[in-house]
């Protein structure tokens, strides 16, 4: 029993992780943060480095709540959150959420959006 | 002072607007493809092929040579900042430079390697310049048995020196050669190997061979190996140096274009040999002044001398391809297909016959790699975005301009389809560890060996004698025999060092 | 990395075998076509010399490969910065672009290059992975028709227009 934050180091991932942490102390229970990538790509901003990584386990241990930090790699980001969830049989997923016009999605495609209909437990979408 | 005006005429005729324009097109799409991973230069020269049907010669030569330079650019650009060298010529420069870029002064390695590069080249293709022509004059005379011979021993070279495997070396070697086999017979217009298919009867356009085994081939492989996690990579500002990295830079900048010059004007000389040596002169200098210390943790000599060699070699493979037709690279095969588009003979006249191309050509050389400095060193930061394109968009994009380019050459399908057939040929020789080099040579200079073996042997009356009745001809052979036996003894001798060597390599690639 | 060469060592590489049995195939059936064609009268060598001896190396370097093989030799595959030769083949990829291309090649002269193009580039990023069909079209439909456009008018060479006769 955990949130699963999906987590991109961008004001987007920042949010979706200060409501994570809220949401979890909320209902007392830890934080699963994923951080995923398709990996079709030589470099993927939204996939945390090594360095990113050091600061965000010790800004997770700041806060006190239990946590785990997953990386993991797969062709749609939102399957794999949603796999992550069902692994920890989550509580609630917490994502980011961005503006996205109906052209804009259609090109793009939506992550949150996919997370949103397909989970099986309550997601909290957040705004910066 | 011959040469100099008749480079200087060289500069009048490319100096005209639409050449510059076309000079610059090459620099940026060659940087371009040379950033991109999974594309090297000799792939995009292949890919753009097509462009010689609507260009005229000169334009087109001043764009491959730009793309060439550019490609070799692009190259270095990702080695420093991501420690993955797309070709085996930047391994030695990924080792300093990365490690530099690590520390945070990506922006001097970047600017050391370009400046560099820069300088090496222009020097190449100046010394270019200045032996070709006496090459050339001298290389007129070559009769037919002494330019088998050569053509012979440039083959031997290349398949047996290159690559891990020499069987493997040869094995590409006689593809390329049957690839080259089809189509009709030169002097007695019968069909070969065409298995009754008209389509084959002009044989196989090196469109369809070079951009099949470059561009399919490589998707294909790419695609049976395409997921893996992101690198980090090093966020870079505008390259720029300190006067502390000038005063390091100049020498190892010249002693890099003294190794890497000779080496490249080599069959089977390559850019790995030259790099490898100027980076242990460099760190040899630096631990006679007493400064072997900063070599592995990023010393911008590491990155200056091995870039220029790199550079220099890229230039010298010109001095083999304008005298003697004889392309000593992947990259110089290309081009080399390229002038034969335009009905340009290569050998040994091509120096007579087409004087005004190739002091263009040459002039162009150093406009482009002028260019290449002007353009790229503020672009920087902008190449290392196209890192993030993703891979089913770039391969698709391969796979496009590869179908593109094959279809024009006939608007056939069945051109398609040969094109699909070597794609799997070139999907097998990465599988199998052939190298590409010897395949692509096999099949430009085979029909043009054959011609001169028939030349040979006609004026001997068909006696074997007429393929050794010239004194070149007969040392040219010695080298070839020695080419194949002094290798074989020395593994029998030293219990094969380079396996050790290699193993050492990976091992240092895992830690 | 050197722990996979290890178990590679140990086994013998089949589809060499098969490398080597192709590439005998190849230079039997030189050899066998060069049989087939007329010395002219007063040339001394002829057409069939030279497919005669790469015939014959070809049927040789089969051989030696086959020996090579039986005696433990494996092929050090390619790596490049976008291979990772540690993850077993994604065969179900390469079939679906091979796939793809021969569509392109049954499709290209009856509906034209300005359309096959954007297909194929669609299809090929869709074979390998991308989940944005629409991108991909729109993208794909520019590339093509841009190049049918430069290629007739900046190169002269009319490429098929297919059942956009007219249209383009």
């Amino acid at each position: 029993m955990a949130v699963v934050i999906g987590f991109i180091p961008d004001e987007y991932g920042e949010a979706a992780l200060t409501a994570g942490l809220e949401e979890a102390r909320r209902r007392q229970t830890g934080v699963v943060v994923v951080n995923s990538t398709k990996g079709d790509a030589l470099i993927d901003k939204r996939y945390v480095g090594a360095e990113g990584m050091s600061t965000l386990e010790q800004r997770l241990e700041e806060s006190g709540v239990e946590h785990e930090l997953r990386q993991t790699m797969g062709r749609d980001i939102a399957d794999e959150i949603l796999s992550v969830a069902s692994q920890v049989d989550a509580d609630a997923i917490v994502i980011g959420i961005r503006h996205r016009t109906p052209v804009g999605k259609l090109i793009m495609g939506s992550v949150a959006q996919k997370v949103i209909i397909d989970a099986t437990c309550p997601v909290v979408a957040v705004k910066p | 002072m011959d040469t100099l005006n008749l480079l200087l005429d060289g500069f009048a005729s490319a100096f005209t607007l639409e050449n510059l324009l076309y000079a610059a097109i090459g620099v940026l799409l060659g940087t371009f493809v040379g950033v991109l991973p999974g594309i090297g230069p000799a792939m995009a020269l292949a890919l753009l092929l097509p462009v010689t049907y609507g260009l005229d010669a000169t334009q087109a030569l001043i764009m491959f040579a730009g793309i060439y330079y550019g490609g070799m650019y692009g190259g270095s650009t990702t080695s420093i900042l991501l420690n993955t060298p797309g070709e085996s010529a930047s391994v030695m420069t990924a080792i300093e430079g990365n490690k530099m870029a690590k520390k945070g002064r990506a922006a001097q390695a970047l600017a050391t390697a370009a400046i560099g590069s820069f300088i090496a080249g222009t020097i190449g293709t100046l010394l270019v310049a200045f032996f070709t022509p006496s090459i050339a004059s001298w290389a007129v005379e070559i009769g037919a048995p002494s330019y088998f011979a050569i053509m012979l021993l440039s083959m031997v070279l290349v398949s047996s020196v290159l690559g891990a495997s020499k069987l493997r070396g040869f094995i590409a070697l006689a593809i390329g050669l049957t690839i080259g086999l089809v189509g009709l017979d030169a002097s007695t217009a019968q069909a070969r190997l065409t298995g009754g298919y008209l389509e084959l009867a002009d044989g196989i356009d090196i469109v369809v061979v070079a951009v099949g085994v470059f561009a399919i081939g490589e998707a294909l492989w790419t695609a049976a190996h395409l997921r893996r996690r992101p690198i980090d990579v090093i966020p870079v500002g505008r390259p720029f140096m300190g006067r502390d990295d000038w005063r390091r830079s100049w020498a190892p900048w010249l002693r890099g274009t003294a190794f890497g010059f000779p080496f490249g004007a080599l069959p089977a000389g390559g850019a790995e040999t030259p790099t490898f040596l100027s980076y242990i002169t460099e760190r040899k200098l630096a631990a006679r002044r007493g400064s072997a210390d900063e070599f592995g943790e990023g010393a911008i000599e590491g990155v200056a001398g091995p870039e220029a060699a790199n550079n220099a070699s890229a230039a010298g493979m010109f001095v083999p391809l304008l005298a003697l037709g004889l392309p000593v690279t992947a990259t110089a095969s290309i081009l080399l297909a390229a002038m034969q588009k335009y009905g340009i003979v290569p050998g040994p006249t091509l120096m007579t016959d087409q004087p005004d191309l190739i002091w263009t050509l040459l002039a162009s050389l150093l406009i482009g790699n002028t260019l290449l400095l002007v353009i790229n060193l503020p672009l920087a930061p902008l190449w290392a975005r196209l890192l993030r394109i993703p891979r089913p968009q770039l391969y698709a994009g391969i796979l496009f301009f590869a179908c593109l380019g094959a279809y024009s050459v006939g608007q056939s399908s069945f051109d398609l389809l040969l094109l699909l057939l070597f794609g799997g040929l070139g999907f097998a020789t990465r599988r199998f560890g052939i190298p590409v080099l010897p395949l692509i040579l096999g099949v430009i200079l085979g029909p043009l060996m054959e011609v001169k073996m028939r030349e040979a042997l006609d004026l001997s009356n068909g006696d074997v004698s007429g393929l050794f009745n010239e004194p070149l001809a007969i040392f040219v052979y010695v080298l070839v025999v020695l080419a194949i036996v002094v290798p074989l003894l020395l593994a029998r001798f030293r219990p094969s060092p380079l396996l050790d060597q290699h193993v050492q390599r990976e091992d240092q690639e895992v830690s | 990395m050197s722990e996979k060469n290890v178990v590679a060592d140990q086994r013998v590489d089949r589809a060499q075998f098969a490398l080597a049995a192709v590439l005998a195939v190849v230079g039997i059936y030189t050899i066998i076509d060069a049989r087939g064609l007329n010395v002219g009268f007063g040339d001394p060598i002829g057409p069939r010399v030279f497919p005669y001896v790469i015939g014959t190396a070809m049927v040789v370097l089969a051989v030696l490969l086959a020996v090579a093989t039986a005696r433990g030799d494996v092929p050090e595959a390619e790596e490049g910065e976008d291979v990772d030769l540690t993850s077993p083949p994604d065969w179900l990829t390469v079939a679906k672009l091979v796939g793809i291309l021969v569509l392109n090649i049954l499709l290209v002269n009856l509906v034209g290059w300005a359309i096959t193009g954007g297909l194929l580039f669609a299809g090929c990023a869709w074979a390998l992975g991308s989940r944005t069909l629409v991108r991909d079209l729109l993208v794909g439909f520019v590339l093509s028709v841009a190049s049918w456009y430069f290629f007739y008018v900046g190169l002269g060479v009319p490429l098929s227009p297919g059942i956009l006769d007219g249209i383009l």
